[in-house]
């Protein structure tokens, strides 16, 4: 029984993390519709951010994710502002699957071209504690990215529900034509909506980068967990994307745990295809899609 | 003058001009073909090799003036590209190096690389010598024209072994992990076998996937039934989540011993002291007592390194050295740059250098019982050498003292 709490409780924290990395993907996904394949740079761009400030000024990478955050928001909006909606407005929005794909791997060349190619992890103090509960075990920095996960999440929630921002996000995802006709600058609030979703996965970054090592060329896998995320939970909401990451988190420690790590891989993809086949909206749908 | 005629001229002295030099260029080059990963996953080993070709090129052409073989003197030249640690990227390059008409091969890093890669070159008729590639698939598939500085994977394990008996108290249990590629695979399944043999029980063998983001499952496992010895078969970055993922979950074992990782600068960043006690395997130490015409003895080879290069020097660099040396002096006994007796000579080759005694398997691997792996412990932050007992520059810390004490 402790075995199964310890791999529930390992699964939950590890979901946690992958929610948090993919929530920028769903915003952007189901706001703009564009596949971004340039999510995992940003990711791993903010744990580059975390890792230099922490270096270089010891500023702890959780209260590293506002500056973070910030660069990365400015980024996000230039990027959408300019180059992807040049390819979608010149082309269609497949076009920005290319591009994308395009920016990602030069960008993962160039943070390599700067940062180098080894091996990175961020320290800080509480790196190596542990804290148990009864017989269970859990390590502090996946507790504190757990936490600062859920802080996040819940914040985004609270923007997308509670403020005109947020409304007129959810306004130009349902309706682009009428949110435009109500005097909203939809491509202002798409590129905001883009910039938003950046900041959100270069502070999931920074939090990764005290959880594991990493290099540029992780940037891949954090692409493909955000998919893997938003096709168990839902397209567009921070609720779904928590639900997916949870979802996808368990589902790899319990194969881990009881069918074999080698194969949590298949498990995830597994799923994936089943989900596709049975919901492909996802457990909780798309959040904008009923009214489009 | 008419304007064709002056364009006729000029071809004509321009190809004058040319044609000597590149013939000058063919006759007077040995150039070395292949491909590492300069960018991706396995980028940071990747450099590291690809630093020992370029020392061993320098030395040889700007501190021996170059070599002379038959009567004739010859420059080293590199013709290296980035793989970016893609085995399909490597293939084409190295397909596009075998019709441009290169001769001599060195190998990527990652069995995954080497393994498609050598099948070109074979194919082709060209030699590879590498030190990026432990497979045994690469040397058990009748190749005659591959060559890899390390013993296959399944044999790098008996030095290992050999340690672990004469330990005191001795080693009853070992849990071993290991990924799912080509090299991890086979070095863990060589492990366990020698392990078998030595009488000693491994209590679990756990496969991990290629990518691994958490281990805290598998950790649960070990805390549950803890071996005296728990030995990882992982590349870098596994390593040294694993390491990490140990310590903050306070999973202690007599000894950790991850075969790759420990090496790098990067484990000893991300694990501080922690890293002390931590056993790896190492191919070469400065501390060998090897010498011969190539850059001298290890100890010069390691300061001729640090002079002239900026990366911490590992194992393998002087592996990717010892890749263009043995080449070198294969040519030299064979007198000759053609292909067969190049071939041959390196298949007869028997000599000593900074590296170590260099001889080859029929099969094409280093001879496990002269280019087997030294064990080497971090203690105080100094890699020291614990087995072949001959060897040692430290007696092994066994059992290692728990995280907590190591802090």
């Amino acid at each position: 029984m402790t075995l199964f709490l310890q791999t529930i409780l390992n699964g939950l924290v590890l979901g946690g993390i992958y929610s948090l990395a993919a929530v920028g993907f769903s915003l952007v996904f189901g706001v703009l519709g564009i596949v971004n394949l340039t999510h995992g740079i940003f990711v791993i761009a903010g744990a580059y951010g975390a890792l230099l400030l922490f270096k270089q000024f010891g500023i702890d990478p959780l209260v590293a994710i506002v500056p973070i955050g910030l660069v990365l928001f400015v980024t996000g909006y230039v990027y959408q502002r300019t180059i992807i909606q040049w390819a979608v407005s010149r082309a269609s929005l497949v076009a920005s699957l290319v591009v994308t794909f395009g920016v990602a791997m030069m960008a993962r060349n160039g943070l390599q071209l700067v940062f180098g190619p080894d091996v990175h992890t961020i320290t800080p103090a509480y790196s190596f504690m542990s804290v148990t509960f009864g017989p269970l075990r859990i390590d502090v920095v996946r507790i504190v990215a757990l936490g600062a996960s859920l802080v996040l999440l819940v914040v985004l929630a609270l923007v997308l529900a509670r403020t005109h921002f947020g409304r007129a996000i959810r306004a130009t995802a349902q309706q682009p034509l009428a949110a435009e006709l109500s005097g909203l600058n939809v491509r202002n609030l798409h590129g905001l909506t883009f910039g938003l979703g950046a900041a959100m996965a270069g502070a999931s970054g920074a939090i990764i980068g005290i959880v594991q090592p990493f290099t540029a060329s992780s940037e891949v896998a954090w692409t493909l967990n955000a998919f893997i995320v938003v096709v168990l939970g839902g397209i567009g909401s921070p609720a779904g994307a928590l639900v997916g990451g949870l979802l996808l988190g368990l589902i790899n420690a319990l194969t881990a745990q009881y069918v074999g790590p080698s194969l949590t891989q298949a498990a995830m993809f597994l799923v994936l295809v089943l989900m596709l086949l049975v919901r492909p909206a996802g457990l909780l749908g798309n959040a904008f899609g009923e009214s489009r | 003058m008419k304007r064709r005629t002056f364009l006729q001229g000029t071809t004509v002295a321009m190809m004058a001009g040319v044609a000597p030099k590149l013939a000058f260029a063919q006759d007077n080059m040995i150039t070395f073909g292949g491909s590492v990963p300069m960018t991706g996953a396995a980028a940071e080993t990747g450099q590291n090799v690809l630093q020992g070709y370029q020392c061993a090129v320098k030395f040889i052409n700007e501190e021996m003036g170059g070599v002379e073989i038959d009567g004739k003197s010859y420059q080293l030249g590199l013709n290296i590209f980035d793989d970016a640690s893609d085995p399909a990227r490597a293939t084409t390059l190295i397909q596009r190096q075998v019709d441009e008409g290169i001769n001599f091969f060195l190998g990527s890093f990652g069995s995954n690389i080497v393994l498609p890669t050598c099948a070109i070159t074979e194919g082709a008729g060209r030699i590879m010598v590498q030190a990026g590639g432990g497979s045994d698939l690469i040397f058990t598939q009748g190749r005659k024209r591959v060559f890899g500085i390390f013993p296959r994977a399944s044999l790098q394990f008996v030095s290992s072994v050999n340690m672990f008996t004469s330990l005191d108290p001795a080693v009853k249990t070992v849990t071993i992990i290991y990924t799912n590629d080509a090299f991890s695979e086979f070095q863990a399944e060589g492990a366990r076998a020698s392990l078998d043999e030595a009488g000693i029980e491994v209590i679990d063998y756990i496969a991990l996937p290629a990518e691994v983001s958490d281990v805290s499952n598998v950790l649960s496992s070990v805390r549950n039934n803890p071996p005296d010895v728990l030995v990882c078969t992982t590349h870098d970055q596994t390593s040294i989540l694993i390491a990490r993922q140990m310590v903050s979950t306070d999973t202690n074992v007599p000894m950790l011993y991850q075969t790759l990782g420990p090496q790098t600068s990067a484990f000893r960043d991300a694990l501080g002291n922690y890293a002390n006690g931590v056993v790896t395997q190492a191919y070469w130490s400065e501390r060998a007592p090897f010498s011969g015409d190539y850059f001298g003895s290890a100890a010069d080879f390691a300061a001729y390194f640090r002079a002239n290069f900026d990366r911490e020097l590992t194992y393998h660099m002087a592996s990717g050295a010892a890749c263009i040396v043995a080449y070198i002096e294969a040519a030299k006994q064979a007198g000759s740059l053609e292909l067969d007796a190049v071939r041959d000579a390196l298949a007869a080759l028997d000599f000593e250098c900074f590296y170590g005694q260099v001889r080859f398997t029929d099969d094409g691997d280093g001879d496990a019982s002269l280019l087997g792996p030294l064990l080497i412990q971090r203690q105080d932050g100094e890699m020291e050498v614990i087995a072949p007992a001959e060897g040692a520059s430290a007696d092994p810390i066994y059992p290692a003292p728990t995280w907590e004490e190591r802090a």
